[in-house]
């Protein structure tokens, strides 16, 4: 009984399957080629990580978003002290006596975002004047500007946020969350975009298409050129099968290197970024996401290329075509988001789309984050006296430019579960047309 | 180009039931072409059992009859059988078969026993087994004592050794090498045409192919001659000798005066022709090979001719195929 | 010669033996032995006469012109290298789509279109751009053919054992290294250089201009001509370096594109996320586009100095000869 199991066309399968995926793996291990590869795609976004770990560990230069810092007049009280005592900031007779002046730092980074309970449902109410200068009395915020935004509560900030066009509308009452910690949001928002900016363009697209277009290319085609295949198709196995196992020999080699690198930057950037605790647990959700995003692109290049090979002899001609074709798409898709629907027609533009669901799940208040360095910069321009010191937060226009929605108008889940269906339906089809171009093809040589 | 969805595969899925009562072998009127150039042409015959020899000169079609047995080419007509199987459109009678291709590419980078059990796994052995059976053939072949070593240090003859073990490492009843003797120095080809004569005693099918004849006589007396993509005979060489006596044969004497002699034997009526290529050289030309061959010592003595070497040039393979394919 | 003769001292010689084998010494002196006559035929021995080839052997730059006209005329002629056939109609459609503003131009002066013309016409920017913009020339066009045309260079006469032809002949392998440079440099040139020649000369005829119009933008046309060499030597340079290195055909394409992308790319992704293009100097393209900028006098997109770009651009093509010549130096003649 057990040994008829042993040997029953099922377990024969599976012999021949991890004969010929090992047999592959081997045959990469041999080659030089293989480890510069993998080698220069370590590096290259090592040498990355360290522009990243060089960011984090510069001190930014607070900036003074409401310009309560200056002492105007010059009586060595700061703005926002005489304001909170109801003195004349531009007065040099008028300040509060018998108070020690606040050091001016003390008036830089006073007023910190207070937006953590801020849900998407449609209407949310957040904000608390920390610094007290909207709640006080004084010559900066007039009665009619406590409640700029109608609420009829005074002082706090209302957030609109449409579901139907994605759009977040922060309408604020005068003098609320206007001058919160640069560094702190810097941090966080150059954090994210470097683990956007690096995982999609970095991961998903440069390894994703190189990885394959090196290491897949030649999967059959060298092997027909050598005259190697001779020995293999000689076999009792049929050749669809020798493809599939062919691509699982170059999987072994491929997957472990994508989950290592995506586990050390994961570690990089989950000890090295801003953070209360020890480590960043949270950012392994994104990781993950771009962890499967490379994968599944990995595979369904794979699958193309080595299609490709058997296709022709100059297989690489397309190849590289191909891969012009998914830059475009890229940009196309780190651009335009989901919303432009030119990239459903590419690999790269679905594997993105895993990132940037993995991305709205991890970072659910991602808009919001971007929107509140926006607006804080509006809020400083329409402020400013001191010319060009204005404009968004640190890190706001990288982490704009590197998010992007989905654009399936699904759940987050559910879009990065079509998005992984329609990668493994692509692989599918490669190889389905690569199987059937190997069983038609004579081998003669 | 059109996907050829034809090949079905049945060995991934369904166990193969041989069928015992097809022949090994059988080419039903194949013909391939390249393009406008026919590689073979109505090729017809059956085998089973025994070592076989296809002889051909370069380019005769003996590559493209084993690419045809090996399912890596698609006849352009006719059929081909592996054991009743159709080999291009189901690879699951390769599981009885072992193949020797002509190349000489092949995986550099491993020990042979590695290569070995490697593709003995591909026939779904698994790895104790497969590292069984392939110290067992290495052995067989006589390289049990550097089968740890890479095979890119292996000499040309070595190299063909591992490739017939790989070939045997599944006890194949059909085993096809193609040129197994090309390329090996004179110890390397008695010890291969050894190992072939053995498997031969032991029952299998052997189609062995060359174009070097003497070769392929000391292995086996079955051959198949092709020449130009055609099938010029087939049989025992002894049958196919007797049947070349119905063709003019050859009979060459040294002697001293070739022309005294000519004289004597051009009364034997049996001869048809004569000719002196040159000095101490006399050519009988017949059809009754066995008659001219009783007559000539009788004539030889009488008219005391100094002759020093009798011998005819017909009676060994090589001048059969020579004949066969249309040369001298 | 007697039988005590032989002394433990005695030479060990042929004759000696021989005596005592037919234990001579009690006889006559004559030694004798029958030796078998041959009844073959004797054997005939060809008498070999070398002769020396006695002709003069042409100069050198003549054999390298002919390795050099062997893979130029390949492109267009049969007889010569083969090219693939799929090769030479990328070749032909990326030469049309450089001449595309050559086309804009002669539109503009043939409709009198004079907004057209302000787009296309010659000036700085269209000069630069012509050799040194990113879409779709640098993206699509100069990479893609560099990268069609080193493929096989090197590595297809590694694999077909076809070094050997030139090796065994009077060839040193600086030329046979130089001449395959050449001949990938020169088609890039025509490309890059040619078509940007074409589109200054066109745009002179259609609109009749002067002298004093050449003589303003006469060097801007040789700065922009300038980057164009450059251009084409380095990704000549790197083409080849990693055609040297392999043996397949698929990795010195490949490779070339992944470096010049690659390299690209990511400086691309440390500007977009620290606003910091130093990163730039590892990308080939990068660096001489800024070279080039700098040398033009027009607007530059990068922020660190541009003699960095230079001193990159310089070690990038020393790294690149470098590892050619050595690896060309060491090649094995040997079908691989």
């Amino acid at each position: 009984m057990m040994s008829e199991k042993m040997n029953s066309v099922w377990s024969k399968l599976d012999r021949k399957a991890t004969a010929i995926a090992e047999f592959t793996m081997r045959q990469y291990r041999t080659r030089i080629s293989t480890w510069v590869v993998l080698g220069v795609g370590l590096g290259s976004m090592l040498l990355v990580a360290l522009f990243y770990a060089d960011a984090m560990n510069t001190q930014i230069e607070a900036i003074d978003n409401d310009q309560d810092s200056y002492d105007w007049d010059g009586d060595g009280y700061p703005t926002g002290q005489e304001v909170i005592h109801g003195t004349d900031p531009y007065n040099s007779n008028s300040y509060p006596i018998g108070i020690e002046p606040d050091p001016r730092e003390k008036w830089i980074n006073e007023d910190d975002f207070n937006w953590d309970n801020a849900s998407f449902a449609q209407i949310s109410k957040v904000g608390y004047d920390d610094d007290g200068d909207c709640r006080r009395e004084g010559q900066l915020v007039s009665q009619s500007q406590k409640d700029n935004n109608g609420d009829s509560i005074p002082c706090n900030i209302v957030l609109i946020y449409s579901n139907y066009s994605q759009v977040l509308i922060i309408s604020s009452d005068g003098n609320v969350d206007e001058d919160p910690d640069d560094e702190k949001y810097a941090k966080e928002a150059l954090h994210r975009a470097f683990i956007l900016g690096v995982g999609k363009m970095g991961i998903v697209y440069l390894l994703g298409i190189f990885l394959p277009l090196f290491l897949a290319t030649g999967l059959i085609r060298d092997e027909m050129t050598n005259g190697t295949m001779h020995f293999m198709i000689a076999k009792p196995i049929a050749r669809g099968e020798i493809l599939v196992y062919r691509m699982l020999g170059y999987l072994g080699i491929v997957w472990p290197f994508l989950i290592g690198l995506c586990l050390l930057m994961s570690l990089l950037t989950g000890f090295m970024g801003p953070s209360e605790s020890f480590f960043r647990l949270s950012d392994l959700a994104i990781w993950f996401t771009i962890c499967i995003a490379a994968m599944l692109v990995t595979l369904v290049y794979g699958a193309i290329f080595s299609t490709f090979g058997i296709l022709w002899k100059q297989g690489v001609v397309l190849a590289i075509i191909l891969a012009a074709w998914e830059l475009g798409m890229a940009f196309v898709s780190v651009l335009a988001g989901g919303d432009s629907a030119i990239q459903k027609f590419s690999v790269i533009g679905w594997g993105l789309m895993i990132v940037d669901a993995g991305a709205a799940m991890t970072w659910p208040d991602m808009a919001m984050f971007i929107e509140m360095g926006e607006w804080v910069g509006k809020q400083s321009c329409d402020r400013s006296t001191l010319g060009d010191e204005c404009g968004p937060l640190i890190g706001n226009e990288p982490l704009r430019f590197f998010s992007s929605g989905h654009g399936l108008g699904v759940t987050n889940w559910v879009a990065a579960l079509i998005a992984s269906l329609v990668l493994i339906f692509q692989a599918a089809a490669a190889w389905f047309i690569g199987q059937s171009l190997f069983k038609g093809k004579e081998m003669d040589d | 180009m059109m996907p050829d969805l034809s090949q079905v595969g049945e060995a991934e899925t369904k166990e193969w039931v041989p069928d015992n009562t097809a022949p090994v072998v059988m080419f039903d009127n194949v013909s391939k072409q390249y393009g406008r150039i026919n590689a073979l042409t109505s090729i017809s015959f059956a085998l089973s059992g025994g070592v076989t020899g296809v002889l051909g000169m370069n380019g005769a079609g003996k590559s493209t009859l084993f690419k045809l047995m090996m399912g890596k080419i698609k006849p352009s007509a006719g059929e081909v059988k592996l054991f009743g199987q159709n080999p291009w459109k189901n690879t699951a009678p390769y599981a009885r078969v072992g193949f020797v291709p002509e190349h000489e590419k092949m995986h550099d980078w491993m020990t042979a026993l590695d290569f070995i059990t490697t593709f003995a796994r591909l026939h779904g052995l698994t790895r104790d087994e497969a590292e069984k059976e392939a110290t067992r053939v290495l052995n067989f072949v006589g390289l049990g004592d550097v089968m740890l070593k890479q095979i890119g240090r292996f000499s040309k003859g070595m190299r063909q050794r591992v490739k017939i073990a790989h070939a045997l490492v599944n006890d194949p009843e059909l085993i096809i090498l193609d040129e197994p003797l090309q390329g090996c120095d004179p110890l390397a080809r008695t010890s291969i045409m050894n190992v072939i004569r053995e498997l031969g005693r032991m029952g299998r099918t052997v189609l062995v192919s060359s174009h070097i004849l003497h070769e392929i006589e000391r292995i086996t007396e079955q051959i198949v001659i092709l020449h130009n993509g055609r099938l010029l005979a087939l049989g025992n060489s002894h049958a196919i000798r007797e049947m070349l006596d119905q063709h003019p044969h050859k009979i060459s004497i040294t002697c001293e005066d070739p022309k005294a002699l000519a004289k004597d034997v051009i009364d034997i009526e049996e001869v048809r022709g004569l000719s002196i290529p040159y000095a101490n050289n006399l050519i009988i030309e017949t059809q009754h090979f066995g008659v001219v061959h009783a007559k000539l010592p009788g004539i030889i003595v009488d008219n005391s001719h100094k002759v020093s070497q009798i011998d005819s040039p017909d009676d060994d393979l090589q001048s059969i195929l020579r004949y066969l394919t249309g040369g001298s | 010669m007697s039988e005590g003769d032989i002394a433990a001292s005695t030479p060990v010689t042929g004759q000696s033996r021989m005596d005592s084998a037919w234990g001579s010494g009690g006889g006559d002196e004559v030694v004798s032995a029958n030796v078998a006559q041959a009844t073959v035929e004797s054997g005939q021995i060809f008498e070999q006469i070398y002769q020396p080839w006695r002709g003069i052997l042409n100069p050198r730059w003549m054999r390298n012109w002919a390795i050099l006209r062997h893979h130029l005329l390949g492109v267009v002629k049969k007889g010569h290298r083969p090219w693939g056939i799929f090769i030479r109609l990328a070749l032909l459609i990326i030469l049309l789509a450089s001449c595309s503003d050559v086309l804009l131009i002669l539109l503009a002066g043939v409709i009198g279109e004079n907004e057209l013309y302000s787009m296309f016409g010659v000036n700085r920017d269209n000069l630069y751009g012509h050799v040194l913009g990113f879409f779709p020339r640098n993206v699509l066009y100069y990479p893609v053919i560099a990268a069609l045309l080193v493929g096989g260079m090197i590595s297809d006469d590694r694999s077909h054992g076809t070094s050997a032809l030139y090796f065994s002949r009077p060839i040193s392998r600086l030329d046979y290294a130089s001449m395959k440079f050449l001949s990938i440099a020169i088609i890039l040139f025509i490309f890059i250089n040619g078509t940007l020649a074409l589109y200054y000369f066109t745009e002179i005829l259609v609109m009749g201009r002067g002298w004093s119009w050449i003589i303003d933008t006469f060097p801007s046309f040789l700065t922009a001509f300038f980057g164009g060499i450059l251009i084409a030597f380095t990704y000549t340079a790197i083409g080849l370096a990693l055609s040297s290195v392999s043996k397949g055909r698929f990795f010195p394409g490949i490779g070339l594109i992944a470096v010049i992308m690659g390299t690209r790319t990511l400086a691309a992704i440390v500007n977009g996320l620290f606003d910091k293009t130093i990163l730039y100097v590892i990308s080939p393209f990068d660096c001489v586009a800024h070279v080039t900028q700098a040398l033009m006098g027009i607007e530059m997109t990068y922020d660190h100095p541009w003699t960095w770009s230079l001193a990159s651009i310089i070690a990038i093509n020393g790294l690149a000869l470098y590892v050619l010549a050595t690896r060309i130096s060491s090649l094995e003649v040997t079908r691989e």
